[in-house]
């Protein structure tokens, strides 16, 4: 058997749009949820890797739950979450650069710091609903999807996340 | 006024989903500083990068240790194919699993070997069980009647009757199981034998009888069993014994009257020539033999 068909997910060019498109917010969204940097790659590698062992059993339109669902229960053993830590981008860019003072840019790192803090500070299940709409760009209905949860829940979870995190600012204040 | 529902404002807000007057609301609250510049600075976050098409690579390269697998629901023929393969195998499995009889009937005697290539003939009348699964592993099986058995060399070999049971390692020794008689006879090698609770170890030439709870272990000569040589041998049995096997030899069906089946008989008999077998039981035990249809019977003067 030489030349077996190759057809979906076994064919490796489909197979690799499909890994460049959800590679990113697999593994962000397990680095959200553990925070430790390793796991999140390794848990994600070997979901794709079991995706492309199995690959004529998934059927195309499948692959995306099938690496969510590897990748979750991959993590069911794993160590308990560490601190998320997340940088800020190097430039970030100012509507308004006139008002670049020293107080200002004082102001904006405090801030910042704030936040990073506040955000360690989330529960997980709203840290991961609000990074994934902040950091990855997700709407709602595809954080919905991908945690397989209503959108009703995802709106819950964003909401607590900001009430969370503002308060925290303002207290740390 | 909470309705049911919870309206979670401020994952409206985010989302843009808040509407022109909500919003301008919102604008009027004293949080909402707070809020843009969350909603703001959290934008510009960024997680740790990582090597993704080194990923990729790591990935596809596993592809070469496993087969690909053709899906059978591809092909109706594959499809049919595997199923074959499966109830065979299952058949397969089945079988082994399973205990195989041999037997030899009367006036009839049976050889066969056994996985191991351990060779067995069995005597008239006799019938062995035995479990073809994992033999190498476990040569047990289950004789009932009479049988020679020429043991390849392997783990014990156990001969399991009735009335006790039998040990070998690699050797040749003969088995006789009939009514509450057992008799052992070890041709080569060594044999270990045990009825009840007694165990007794057999060499070369040596023989051993259990009956009624007695034993009796004597030297014998012969380098096969008399009876592979069509002959019958008895050592102190009595009428009722020796006519049943008699029965089994010649395959016919022998009535005895007016006897006491207690007298005991030591010699040999041919199990090729009816007629002079009878001869020789009627001359030992005082009978005179009367051949009908359907049976030879046997009748004390």
């Amino acid at each position: 058997m030489e030349n077996p068909r190759t057809i979906g997910i076994c064919n490796e060019l489909i197979f690799s749009t499909f890994f460049k498109s959800n590679v990113k917010t697999l593994r962000n969204y397990l680095y959200f949820k553990f925070g430790n940097e390793e796991q999140a790659n390794d848990i994600a590698q070997e979901a794709f890797i079991k995706l492309w062992e199995n690959c004529a059993n998934v059927p195309e339109e499948k692959a995306k739950s099938y690496i969510y669902t590897v990748a979750n229960n991959a993590t069911l053993n794993q160590i308990a979450h560490q601190k998320v830590v997340l940088n800020y981008a190097k430039s970030i860019i100012n509507s308004d650069e006139n008002n670049l003072t020293p107080e200002f840019l004082i102001e904006e790192e405090q801030f910042k710091t704030k936040l990073e803090k506040a955000i360690s500070n989330l529960t997980e299940a709203q840290r991961i609903a609000f990074l994934l709409n902040r950091i990855e760009g997700k709407k709602y209905k595809e954080i919905a999807a991908l945690l397989n949860i209503s959108i009703k829940a995802v709106e819950k979870r964003i909401h607590g996340a900001l009430v969370s995190l503002r308060t925290e600012i303002e207290q740390i204040k | 006024m909470n309705t049911m529902e919870e309206d979670y404002k401020l994952a409206k807000w985010l989302d843009g989903g808040m509407t022109e007057s909500e919003l301008k609301a919102f604008q009027e609250t004293p949080e909402y500083a707070t809020y843009i510049k969350i909603a703001h600075y959290s934008n510009h976050l960024k997680t740790p990068v990582f090597d993704e098409n080194l990923m990729l690579q790591n990935v596809v390269a596993t592809q070469k240790s496993i087969p690909k697998v053709i899906p059978l629901y591809q092909s109706k023929w594959l499809r049919i194919a595997a199923i074959l393969v499966v109830f065979l195998g299952l058949t397969y499995v089945l079988k082994s699993e399973s205990t195989f009889t041999e037997y030899a009937d009367n006036a009839k005697k049976t050889t066969f070997l056994l996985p191991d290539d351990s060779e067995i003939v069995l005597n008239s009348g006799s019938e062995i069980k035995y479990k073809k699964w994992n033999w190498n592993n476990q040569r047990s099986l289950e004789l009932k009647g009479e049988a020679f058995f020429k043991v390849a060399k392997g783990k014990t070999f156990d001969v399991q009757t009735d009335l006790g049971i039998v040990t070998v390692v690699g050797t040749q020794f003969g088995v006789k199981s009939r009514e509450n008689r057992m008799e052992v006879y070890c041709y080569e090698g060594k044999v270990r034998v045990q009825n009840k609770g007694q165990i007794t170890y057999l060499t070369k030439g040596k023989h051993v009888h259990y009956e009624n709870n007695k034993q009796i272990v004597t030297a014998f000569s012969d380098s096969i069993p008399l009876w592979l040589q069509n002959k019958m041998t008895f050592e102190s049995e009595d009428l009722a014994a020796i006519s049943a096997e008699m029965e089994r030899q010649y395959g016919v069906k022998i009535s005895v009257k007016n006897v006491p089946l207690d007298q005991q008989f030591t010699g040999t008999i041919p199990s090729n020539d009816l007629d002079v077998a009878l001869e020789i039981i009627c001359k030992t035990f005082q009978l005179k033999a009367t051949k009908t249809k359907a049976a030879i019977i046997l009748e004390g003067k």
